[in-house]
């Protein structure tokens, strides 16, 4: 390919991920909110399934966008939630942790 | 050579980084849809030569979508890929049991979508 393609690829590559950055946000959002609740008591079946999709959809998309560490995160968050787990401190915190670490992720891309 | 390719995916990111590399790194003509339903109509309306189908969507999901296009005399013929980020080797098996061409996954290379399509198709 050439250099001139690669260059156009990468700047419109760029401009979609500013487009997009609104709904990465709330993604992780939803894994933040996920989090903190799960801390707090077992997840509603709906509160589960939302962070499933959530995490679902940013694995499918981070590393798309060249954030390959998002999507390793993502797939085992969204793995957890693809269960019904019981609350308990360790997990509590691992959720609370990699959703940190996502939105950090994101915020780094520029 | 210049090929006419149709997205279906629920998801506006992956669509359109999808439509933009094929369109930058191919030079391919894309059409595009948000659903199963509003992609049998594009599919039907303008005859791709492929579709790249994504897996998960509401409403009518990519198994369904790909039943209902091989169902329709009018876009049967048409080679379908799927677009999943499912990773799981029995989501897989069950994809691959469909009949489609290849199952594609998400996260994708913008840089490479267009070579992999092509080599599954013969387009190389």
């Amino acid at each position: 390919m050439d250099p001139g393609t690669e260059n156009a690829l990468a700047a419109a590559l760029d401009r979609m991920w500013n487009q997009f950055l609104p709904q990465m946000h709330e993604r992780v959002q939803v894994l933040e909110a996920a989090a903190q609740a799960f801390a707090a008591g077992p997840l509603s079946l709906n509160q589960q399934q939302e962070a499933q999709a959530s995490a679902h959809k940013l694995a499918g998309t981070l590393g798309t966008f060249g954030l390959t560490r998002g999507t390793v995160l993502a797939r085992e968050l969204e793995l957890i939630y693809s269960q019904q787990n019981e609350p308990e401190d360790d997990l509590a915190e691992r959720l609370a942790s990699t959703a940190a670490e996502l939105r950090r992720l994101i915020d780094s891309r520029r | 050579m210049s090929h006419r390719i149709l997205i279906i995916d629920d998801e506006d990111d992956i669509r359109e980084v999808a439509a933009l590399s094929l369109e930058t790194v191919a030079n391919w003509q894309v059409y595009t849809a948000n659903s199963g339903s509003q992609g049998l109509a594009r599919a039907i309306e303008h005859q791709p030569d492929a579709i790249l189908l994504d897996v998960m969507m509401p409403g009518m999901d990519g198994p369904s979508t790909f039943r209902e296009l091989r169902k329709n005399p009018a876009t049967a013929h048409i080679p379908v890929l799927l677009l999943t980020a499912k990773v799981q080797s029995s989501d897989q098996r069950r994809f691959a049991d469909l009949g489609v061409e290849a199952i594609l996954f998400k996260p994708f290379d913008p840089l490479t979508l267009s070579t992999q399509i092509s080599d599954v198709l013969g387009w190389s």
